[in-house]
């Protein structure tokens, strides 16, 4: 077969899944989720196939057309879609693997699974388009398979909120990237990514801040970055891998793989805001992180945090070469920042969906329970979690030799070279995440266990347990470049590396913010039931648990001023146009009418009267009186 | 000509008097039963000619076609023209393939008066049909308000409580409009010397006149669309009609406004459009805007899906007033998908309220896990309501905006809060209909969509399916037609 074939085979598999399951097995929930975990291998393999046999093409077909504009859909499979198809394919099997163990008991397992493999088909879509119209199609659809997934335990009222929240927020960046992709099309007559990339190795592309900076709206809203970032801490309303595969590891991270597919059209200004827009996300969500209690609430802030590190990374841009001669120069090939963002993408992918899976089993092991401060003690119940997760934090933190020292050092690196106060927050944001996940992990695993439920916890089946192990792997040695180039091929030369006295520095830098930050959690937490900081200085605690309230200045929103307009209108409609204007009106007719009837009195002489008066006022007009 | 057959040759005409026949027949049947079926058997004959139209509609030109031409008034030069572009053929199609399900719809819900109830269906039909294939004013006037006297009858016999009131309001407001087409159409008789459609199409008029007629039209075509703020006839009517009234209402009769627009106000008045277009553009956005709060604030689904019809059409105007072919074929495509998708969220309403006896959303809360497959419908029309990609809507969404992005990019972005507004009211919808988990004992005895119900939706939810993953069809049979449009539009000047 053809590997465009193939590729279209990709997209169609989990597509047919989905169908098959919600037509015929919405009651069969052990054969809907081996339809799935089968369609999950499936595209698994292919990609494999696709990845590692070195297959690079692209491919396209119309879809529809007026005259010069015409949309197309079409497939496009260079390096950068590779390394992001690994991640979706293989992250996503093991997670749908977990799956099987961790929603064995789920009354609705046909409907999580049906929601998975409709996820799945939605993500790999924006993965192999080809241009942004299409882009845009899938977006839309990863957008309401995340809503119906978070939506997986309506019955609570949070989850459904969540799911609302999830929706309506992601329509507000999405309306914006579609603004971009018109605007995109008038400015330049096409949508498609290759001849983007084209236009502009030969000079021929309009740019315009207004582009990039409406397309990173739809970035804005799907990786969740200030200040439309409110979504995702609510989003782990939904199960736990839902967590690990849509919140985590693929869907919020399609942000980033939607700007690097549009570097061509980036301009400094834009790369700016795009920068500040990472760095403040990174830092205020690793701020929020350190006073949760719930331990997907923790690992959420963190992809935040994490999520931001990448956005800034892309911002920051070429290395050295500085944002003044960044237009044009790039034809073609990634920039350095780009390529930063997209490896700390698939770092940060193995290890914070080994992080989630880790939860998922450690809230499985506790029969749903899910505040750390409730645990405690589960390093010898849990043996294999809480190595994996020991792993996984250790990567997080920036350990030398493991896969996110590498990613984050690259980032730190890129923003040592091009601007010192980006550099600084993101080291200060490297302590925090050192700091709460050291925390994190101390009071969950370390002690004694603080509840019922922690004391009986137990190890979860192979099913949960394999694909920690795996994932662990990744999270090690995911960040060499042996293994890197060959998920990420090309795109393994524009990672920025430091040399010499500036490698010294870097990793000097990283190793103390490390270290400072572990350390500092260590000594400073004790795996307690209530939280010292709590304690110690309220204050400062309760400042930071607010999250600056502005989850409640979207709420103040929400209920003071749209539901009011709402209201107004409605008012408006009722009072000033159906009651003033129309009835007002036929309040007007009526008095001609009453006025009119007045006059007809039916005796002669009245009339008699009323003609005399029209004779005056003729003839006076007829003798120009007036 | 002589090999064709009589079908061949006045295959236009039998759609507009094949209707008016079938309900003669109708007023001789006795038993109700029968009529249904008659209806039934009469609308689907109907639908099946006319996808012959359909069939031999030739794509490739502007020209009318199936044209049948005959002197009515020889002393007035008032002539019986009829003839059908790539515009009005699509409309003629949304109209007799949504007759049927308008009559499967009413099987149950019409218990009273069934055949009055048909033959006001049959000659509404007639009606319909007539006016978007008229090619002569006095006749286009004319089926025009033939429309509206089976259609306030409608409302006003078999609508709900309100219905005097909101038959009487759709009556008075249709005929402001009408007083001010009238007008028009005899003063262009004065300029052209003639009642034909095509002769007036392109004929030279001068500035202030074309502002007049502009003027006059746009009024009568404003308050049919409904255009802010010429809309509030639109939730009375909706909210008392029957559902095979709102479904005709919101299906057809709105797309006459939009059809006018595009017949009258563009080809005819090309000076008085280029200089008022911005204005309009600006009016629609509020529309969108309007519509969707407004939708946002109900609580009753039928006004909720009737102000959400404000908004959408709001679309429809922004795309032919962008002036340009995608906004053109965007607004095109919006008539149809408004007609498929609000079409069939009033079935679905009268669904519930034939079940339920009510249309409130509180209490039909949690309803939707008890009739999945009517949960499943009623999802993807939701879905499709709000734009979401792969159906109907969103290809015609995304046109309108395409096109008006280029007409007015502010225009487009101040668009944006009626578009999350439509999101979010759907969403409500949606969300407390299927996942509201309140405990309601009305509910038990709810049964899911039967056989019938279920072949009246089908075909609209493979419209909203097809329309959204292979438009090119439908853009093809209008394109060319369209861009005639718009080159009459942008003469002069």
């Amino acid at each position: 077969m053809s590997p465009v074939l193939l590729a279209t085979l990709v997209l169609l598999v989990p597509l047919a899944s989905a169908t098959v399951i919600a037509l015929f097995l919405r009651r069969q929930g052990a054969l809907a989720s081996t339809v799935s975990v089968v369609a999950a291998a499936l595209i698994a393999t292919i990609s494999g196939y696709l990845i590692f046999g070195g297959h690079r093409f692209t491919g396209s077909m119309e879809w529809l057309t007026l005259g010069t504009f015409s949309l197309r859909l079409g497939i496009k499979f260079d390096d950068l879609a590779a390394l992001m198809l690994f991640v979706v394919s293989f992250v996503g099997f093991f997670i749908h693997v977990f799956s099987l163990g961790y929603m064995h008991d789920d009354k609705a397992r046909a409907r999580f699974f049906g929601g998975l493999s409709v996820f799945m088909f939605s993500m790999l879509g924006i993965v192999l388009a080809d241009n942004l119209f299409m882009i845009f199609i899938f977006w839309e659809l990863v957008g309401f398979s995340s809503y119906l997934l978070i939506n997986h335990y309506h019955e609570r009222q949070s989850a459904a909120d969540a799911s609302k929240k999830a929706f309506i927020v992601n329509r507000v960046g999405d309306f914006g990237f579609l603004i971009g992709i018109v605007w995109c099309y008038w400015a330049n007559g096409t949508v498609d990514l290759s001849v983007l990339a084209e236009k502009s190795t030969v000079g021929a592309l309009v740019f315009s801040t207004g582009i990039p900076l409406a397309l990173f709206c739809g970035a804005l809203g799907k990786s969740a970055q200030m200040p439309l970032h409110v979504w995702l801490p609510d989003a782990m309303e939904g199960p736990t891998p839902v967590s690990a595969l849509i919140h985590a590891a693929t869907m919020v991270a399609a942000g980033i793989y939607m700007l690097c597919r549009i570097q061509v059209l980036m301009v400094p200004d834009a790369l700016t805001v795009i920068m500040w827009t990472g760095t403040v996300t990174a830092l205020y969500a690793a701020l929020c992180a350190i006073t949760q209690r719930d331990i997907k609430k923790v690992l959420a802030y963190s992809t935040l945090s994490q999520l931001g590190y990448m956005v800034a990374a892309f911002g920051l841009g070429a290395l050295s070469v500085g944002h003044a001669t960044h237009k044009g120069v790039i034809a073609g090939a990634l920039t350095a920042g780009a390529a930063a963002a997209m490896f700390h993408l698939a770092t940060h992918a193995f290890f914070k969906a080994l992080l989630f899976l880790g939860s998922g089993s450690v809230i499985h092991g506790c029969h749903h329970e899910q505040d750390i401060f409730k645990m405690g003690g589960l390093k010898g119940r849990m043996p294999l979690t809480f190595a994996t997760f020991t792993i996984g934090v250790l990567a997080i933190i920036g350990m030398p030799y493991l896969a996110g020292l590498f990613s984050k050092d690259a980032i730190l690196y890129l923003a040592y070279n091009n601007n010192s106060a980006v550099f600084a927050i993101l080291a200060t944001t490297a302590v925090l995440t050192s700091f709460y996940m050291v925390r994190m992990w101390k009071i969950t695993f370390l002690g004694e266990a603080r509840s019922h439920e922690s004391e009986h916890a137990h190890e979860s089946g192979i099913s949960m347990t394999l694909p920690l192990v795996v994932l662990a792997v990744l999270s090690i040695v995911g960040g060499y470049g042996l293994v890197f180039r060959h998920l990420g091929g090309s795109l393994t030369d524009a990672i920025p590396v430091a040399h010499g006295s500036d490698h010294t520095v870097i990793f000097a830098v990283s190793l103390a913010v490390m270290l400072v930050g572990a350390g500092s959690a260590w000594f400073f937490y004790k795996p307690s039931a209530d939280d010292r900081l709590e304690k110690g200085a309220p204050g400062l605690f309760t400042l930071l648990a607010s999250k600056l309230w502005i989850d409640e200045a979207y709420l103040w929103y929400v209920a003071k001023v749209q539901q009011r307009f709402a209201l107004v209108m409605n008012f408006l409609e009722q009072i000033f146009i159906a009651g003033l204007i129309v009835r007002g009106a036929a309040g007007l007719v009526g008095l001609v009418g009453i006025g009119a009837r007045a006059l007809h009195t039916g005796r002669a002489p009245a009339y008699a009267y009323w003609f005399l008066i029209g004779l005056v006022v003729l003839g006076a007009y007829a003798l120009k009186v007036f | 000509m002589t090999s064709q057959g009589f079908l061949d040759t006045h295959l236009l005409s039998i759609l507009i008097f094949a209707p008016l026949a079938a309900a003669a027949v109708s007023a001789v049947l006795r038993s109700e039963q029968a009529q249904r079926i008659w209806a039934l058997v009469a609308t689907t004959a109907l639908a099946a000619l006319s996808i012959g139209l359909w069939c031999r509609f030739d794509a490739s030109t502007h020209a009318f076609q199936f044209v049948e031409n005959y002197s009515w008034i020889p002393s007035l030069k008032i002539n019986y023209a009829v003839g059908l572009d790539g515009i009005s053929v699509l409309l003629v199609l949304l109209t007799t393939l949504i007759t049927p399900l308008c009559v499967l719809a009413s099987w149950t819900y019409i218990k009273k008066r069934v055949k009055e109830f048909m033959i006001a269906l049959l000659v509404m039909e007639a009606a319909m049909v007539g006016v978007f294939s008229a090619l002569d004013t006095v006749l286009f006037f004319t089926f025009w308000e033939a429309m509206l006297i089976p259609m306030s009858l409608m409302i006003g016999v078999w609508g709900g409580p309100r219905r005097i009131y909101a038959s009487l309001k759709f009556f008075i407001y249709t005929m402001a409009g009408s007083i001010f087409l009238l007008v028009s159409i005899i003063a262009i008789r004065l300029q052209t010397g003639s009642f034909g459609i095509q002769e007036a199409m392109g004929h030279p008029f001068s500035h202030g006149f074309q502002l007049w007629i502009f003027a006059a039209f746009f009024l009568s075509f404003a308050i049919k669309v409904p255009m802010f703020p010429f809309h509030t006839w639109l939730p009375a009517a909706h909210v008392e009609a029957p559902t095979a009234g709102s479904v005709i209402l919101a299906s057809v009769l709105l797309k006459m406004g939009t059809y006018g627009f595009l017949r009258f106000c563009l080809p005819m008045a090309p000076y008085a459009t280029q200089v008022l277009a911005p204005y309009i553009i600006w009016a629609s956005v509020i529309a969108v805007i309007y519509g969707g709060f407004t939708a946002l604030a109900q609580g009753d689904m039928k006004k909720l899906v009737a102000y959400s019809s404000v908004a959408h059409m709001g679309f429809a105007v922004m795309g032919i007033f962008s002036l340009n072919q995608q906004g053109l074929e965007g607004a095109t495509l919006v008539m149809i998908n408004h007609g498929i998708t609000t079409g069939a969220l009033f079935i679905m309403v009268g669904i519930l309220y034939e079940r339920l006896h009510t249309r409130e959303l509180d209490k039909l809360a949690g309803l939707g896990a008890k009739i999945p497959v009517f949960t499943g419908f009623f999802g993807v029309f939701c879905l499709s309501s709000l734009a979401f990609p792969g159906t109907n809507s969103f290809v015609g969404e995304f046109l309108v905006l395409a096109g008006g992005f280029k007409a007015s990019p502010w225009a487009v972005v101040c668009v944006v809060p009626g578009v999350i507004a439509a999101a979010a009211y759907m969403y409500r919808v949606l969300q407390k209909f299927a996942y509201g988990s309140a405990e309601n004992p009305e509910h038990h005895e709810v049964a899911d969509l039967s056989l019938r119900e279920i072949i009246t939706l089908a075909p609209l939810l493979f419209g909203v399916f097809w329309v959204g993953l292979h438009p090119q069809p439908l853009l093809n049979v209008m394109k060319v037609s369209l861009a005639h449009v718009l080159e009459q539009a942008q003469r002069h000047l």
